[in-house]
């Protein structure tokens, strides 16, 4: 190709793609006077629709976190057996963002992806009621929820009537660490920031556990601080992270950094780390002393789930002590239900003394509830928190 | 390729291996023989290392979820390699897709290669280069791209929207690997045939295909490959279905037990088979080319 | 009449089924990217076309460091693989000979194991409790507090090592394609081996080192498991940040908008590319024109 060829091929080439882009603006402006708006509220949910009765189905999608029910689906097997719905159960959920942004545009679509039944932490369960995701329970089909549920998770504010969600587990967001990588029980929130442990921290991508947490310890309370309290934690988290002081932040893999070495202490979760000390002893939770994170994982139904009405059905079965305490004794989170101490006080009166599991009022005192946040402060928190963490 | 660097080694024949100018062996010419095969051994080496870390670590016995820290030797994860939960699942999913993304990428892409290079006509140049730029395309545009296609308009994510990502981004790699093979075609077997007599389709099937299939066959090869090993545009468009690598990116978080370094080196060493089996039955042709020079080489 | 027809027609027929696929499938996505690029809105109110320009300002203000912190890593990884990888495809393509096959297999095969895999299996290699590590802190490379992995060391290095096969194999086609009479030619007239290679086998190797050198940059600068998994967040690429405002932070105008500057990026590199090789050699159309 001569010199010249090879120009006018260039020259040819652009402009046919500028004809080609004037097409497609004109495209775009026609487009943005009728255009869909995406997002939003789901246009398909109606607020007072209870989930109608129905035939009990032949199968249930039941998306969770890992870890949370016991290793060989106990529990899931004998719902088969009384039900007859196989449960197909997916460890899908890793963090309530990232689940977020996978089922976003579906959910508002009225689509739920096959999902009959979804577990997610606190806000984002409010936030899935809010814009009208998930479905509204039939009381008759959950009385023995209603009934056993533990008096202080009865009305949460985004949910007065536990009409849209059903605890799950509960759990702290604390301090996990090595015992043979540290200098001393890391009791404090500052041994986080120490420099000798540079390079040897992780912290949580869940914003409320990780700001909490780190709040807590600048001395204000995070269940009445103010946005800029917040926003003073998060600074406190950005030098960490670009002074290389924390050397990631992490979902459910927090165990993986400590079990190989390459983190000392990290922010972690109360159940993971007592299942992980089975493996690894040296593996421990611990509550700061300015106070742990208590949230609260919920069931929710979401938009058109396929099996409605059996999945009501699972919500209500795990809800027997009988059933609950399998649970408990394998996760080791803290427990919802009425009476399950009983049960495990008989078989096994460790279990029923950890406070992991079933917290006293002194343990429960040092904890608090990451307060809810008005959308304009959850929107800059979480932006400016994003940015900390790499997005 | 294989064809090509048979043809380079009979042209290398061919060409007189003339006695080297006495200069080139001079001073330093051993040595840097020696540091090139040094340096060549030790890339490969590089490129092999994490492999053999994979295979090793598939006999190990960890104590905890995670496969990170060597502790014993261990058969058990070859033992049962699909004990894991949804791992085994996840493969065959991934299997099905690939097998049928392969299929219809070869095909629409060999077409098109056929015509991009056979013909002559308007537009052939932007054409190219349409076809070029998904190659240029990060993948998570690309995935991201169609994840908004399929959400406008409201298409359920899953199994078929899948096998559209993969297809699509195959096209471009099947088109380009068997338009260099259709390049340095001899036409003149074609227009042979032709002359005998054949009709255009006769001449396609019974001359063209089996002359180009090796081309075709390295592309829909490598097109299974990016399929199967596809992450980032999966991710975005698979709904809940769970394929091969979207499952390993999930257990990378929770627990990563040997099972899947174990599923992992079977895959591995599989696709080495097949590969020395095409190596070994090229080199049969090759041989039997040479002894019998009137039979073409398959 | 009709056959005429047939002959004109038969190239867009031909065309048809692959191009149209490639058309609905990334063209059109394209097009409905940039109109979501161009909205304005909030995840619980909804986005709304606005021609909303400033997505694009904002976009690459806010993230310019991931920006250019992309085009660095795949710059240094795609140097690297260069330096480590022509001189093993110069090594298969000449002194290869008979296990020419062989060497190419084993170049090709670490790909058949999947790339997280692979990307794992250097967390596991880098480890702070590590063979390597330990190896490295005695002989003092690496100090007593320092580490291998999350640092950018590890994400540029997973990432040479990704896409080194991208580098390897053009190199290799096009040094194995250099016709050997020129190389008697070459030290007929030179007689020393470097000058050999620098006047006549690197200059005929250029396709190749184009096309290897863009084949890597480009997925490169794209990435992002290689920063996720072998990185802290100061390491973490355009890629990521797209990845997480398209699927977790729903923030879709700003995704699309970096997108589309990535793309736009990747697309000039192409065109210089080409304005200083030749489009033929970048799409292989040597040989087309009859």
């Amino acid at each position: 190709m001569t010199p010249q060829e090879r120009r006018l091929l260039t020259r040819r080439l652009l402009m046919k793609r500028g004809a080609a882009g004037a097409l497609g603006a004109s495209t775009l402006a026609y487009l943005a006077a009728c255009g869909p708006r995406t997002g939003g509220v789901a246009t398909t949910s109606s607020e007072s629709d209870v989930i109608p009765k129905a035939k009990l189905s032949d199968s249930l999608f039941f998306s969770n976190w890992p870890l949370y029910i016991e290793e060989d689906r106990g529990t899931l097997k004998e719902f088969e057996e009384e039900y007859g719905a196989k449960v197909r159960y997916v460890e899908e959920i890793n963090d309530n963002t990232e689940f977020f942004g996978k089922v976003r545009q579906q959910y508002a679509q009225g689509d739920s992806g096959g999902r009959d039944i979804h577990v997610v932490t606190d806000w984002m369960a409010g936030r899935m009621i809010r814009l009208g995701y998930v479905q509204r329970f039939d009381p008759a089909e959950i009385v023995t929820a209603q009934q056993n549920l533990l008096d202080r998770l009865r009305t949460p504010p985004f949910d007065p009537g536990r009409d849209y969600s059903m605890p799950w587990q509960s759990g702290f967001g604390g301090i996990v660490y090595r015992r043979d990588l540290v200098k001393r029980e890391p009791k404090s929130v500052d041994d986080l920031f120490d420099p000798d442990y540079k390079g040897k921290v992780t912290m949580l991508t869940e914003m409320r556990d990780t700001v909490g947490v780190v709040t807590a310890g600048l001395g204000h309370n995070p269940e009445t601080a103010t946005l800029d309290q917040f926003m003073e934690a998060v600074d406190k988290i950005g030098e960490a992270a670009d002074s290389g002081q924390i050397r990631g932040f992490t979902g459910n893999e927090f165990s993986k950094d400590l079990a190989t070495g390459d983190s000392a202490l990290v922010i972690g979760w109360s159940g993971d780390a007592v299942q992980l000390q089975v493996d690894d002893p040296n593996i421990r939770f611990v509550a700061p002393e300015t106070g742990v994170n208590l949230w609260t994982d919920n069931m929710q139904i979401p938009v058109g789930a396929p099996n409605a009405y059996t999945a009501q059905k699972m919500i209500d079965f795990v809800y027997r002590p009988e059933v609950q305490a399998d649970i408990a004794a394998y996760v080791n989170y803290i427990c919802p239900v009425e009476g399950v101490q009983e049960i495990l006080a008989k078989r096994d009166p460790a279990l029923a003394e950890n406070q992991l599991i079933f917290p006293d009022d002194e343990t429960l005192s040092n904890s608090f509830i990451f307060r809810e946040l008005r959308p304009e402060e959850e929107r800059q928190l979480d932006e400016a928190f994003q940015k900390v963490i790499g997005a | 390729m294989e064809a090509g660097s048979a043809t380079a080694e009979s042209r290398a024949e061919a060409a007189p291996r003339a006695a080297r100018s006495p200069n080139d062996r001079r001073r330093g010419g051993k040595l840097l023989d020696l540091g090139l095969n040094v340096y060549a051994l030790l890339a490969l080496l590089y490129l092999l290392v994490p492999i053999a870390v994979i295979i090793v670590f598939s006999f190990n016995d960890p104590r905890g979820r995670f496969n990170f820290i060597w502790q014993e030797f261990s058969l058990d994860a070859w033992g049962d390699p699909f004990g894991v939960q949804g791992l085994g699942d996840a493969l065959v999913k991934s299997l099905e897709i690939a097998a049928v993304s392969t299929v219809i990428a070869t095909v629409l892409g060999t077409i098109t290669a056929l015509a991009l290079v056979r013909y002559e006509f308007r537009g052939r140049a932007p054409i190219n280069f349409f076809i070029f730029i998904p190659l240029a395309t990060p993948e998570v545009v690309l995935g991201a791209a169609l994840l908004s296609l399929f959400l406008n308009y409201a298409v359920g994510l899953g199994f078929g929207t899948i096998v559209i990502a993969h297809v699509m981004f195959t096209l471009s790699f099947v088109i380009v690997t068997v338009r260099s093979r259709l390049i340095g075609f001899d036409r003149s077997l074609e227009e042979a045939a032709q002359d005998l007599g054949a009709t255009p389709w006769q001449t396609f099937r019974l001359v063209t295909l089996p002359l180009i299939m090796p081309g075709v066959v390295s592309a829909a090869l490598l097109g299974f490959a990016l399929s199967i090993d596809d992450f980032v545009i999966t991710n975005f468009n698979s709904g809940s279905v769970v394929t091969f690598p979207i499952f390993i990116w999930g257990a990378a978080r929770v627990a990563v037990p040997p099972q899947i370094y174990v599923v992992a080196s079977m895959i591995f060493l599989f696709t080495l088979a097949m590969m020395l089996l095409t190596v070994w039955q090229q080199r049969r042709a090759e041989r039997m080319a040479a002894v019998r020079p009137d039979e073409p080489a398959a | 009449m009709a056959a005429r027809i047939r002959k004109v027609g038969l190239p867009y027929l031909l065309l048809l089924p692959g191009l149209g696929w490639l058309l609905i499938f990334f063209a059109v996505p394209l097009g409905w990217m940039a109109f979501e690029s161009l909205k304005s809105g909030t995840l619980e109110e909804g986005y709304l076309f606005s021609w909303e320009f400033s997505n694009y300002t904002n976009a690459i203000s806010d993230y310019s460091e991931q920006l250019l912190r992309s085009f660095l890593y795949a710059g240094l990884a795609t140097a690297a693989a260069f330096l480590i990888g022509y001189p093993l495809a110069y090594f298969i393509a000449f002194r290869g000979g008979r296990w020419r096959n062989a060497l190419l297999l084993a170049v090709i095969a670490p790909f058949f194991v999947t790339y997280l895999i692979r990307t794992l299996s250097w967390q596991t290699i880098l480890s702070d409790s590590g063979v390597l590590v330990d190896t490295l802190r005695t002989i003092g490379l690496v100090s007593d507090g320092g580490r291998l992995l999350d640092t950018t060391f590890a994400v540029v290095a997973g990432i040479t090592y990704n896409f080194l096969p991208f580098m390897i194999l053009p190199l290799y086609a096009s040094l194995e394609r250099i016709d050997h009479r020129m190389l008697e030619a070459g030290y007929d007239l030179y007689g020393r081996r470097r000058d050999v290679f620098l006047r006549v086998t690197l200059p005929l190797s250029m396709p190749g080192v184009v096309a290897g050198s863009l084949l890597t940059f480009i997925p490169a600068a794209g990435d992002f498991i290689n920063a996720e998994l072998l990185g802290t967040p100061n390491q973490f690429m355009i890629g990521n940040v797209i990845q997480s405002r398209y699927l977790e932070v729903a923030d879709y105008p700003t995704a699309a908008a970096l997108s589309f500057i990535l793309m736009a990026f990747m697309l000039a590199i192409v065109l210089v590319w080409a304005r200083v090789a030749g489009t033929e050699a970048l799409l292989g159309t040597e040989g087309e024109r009859r």
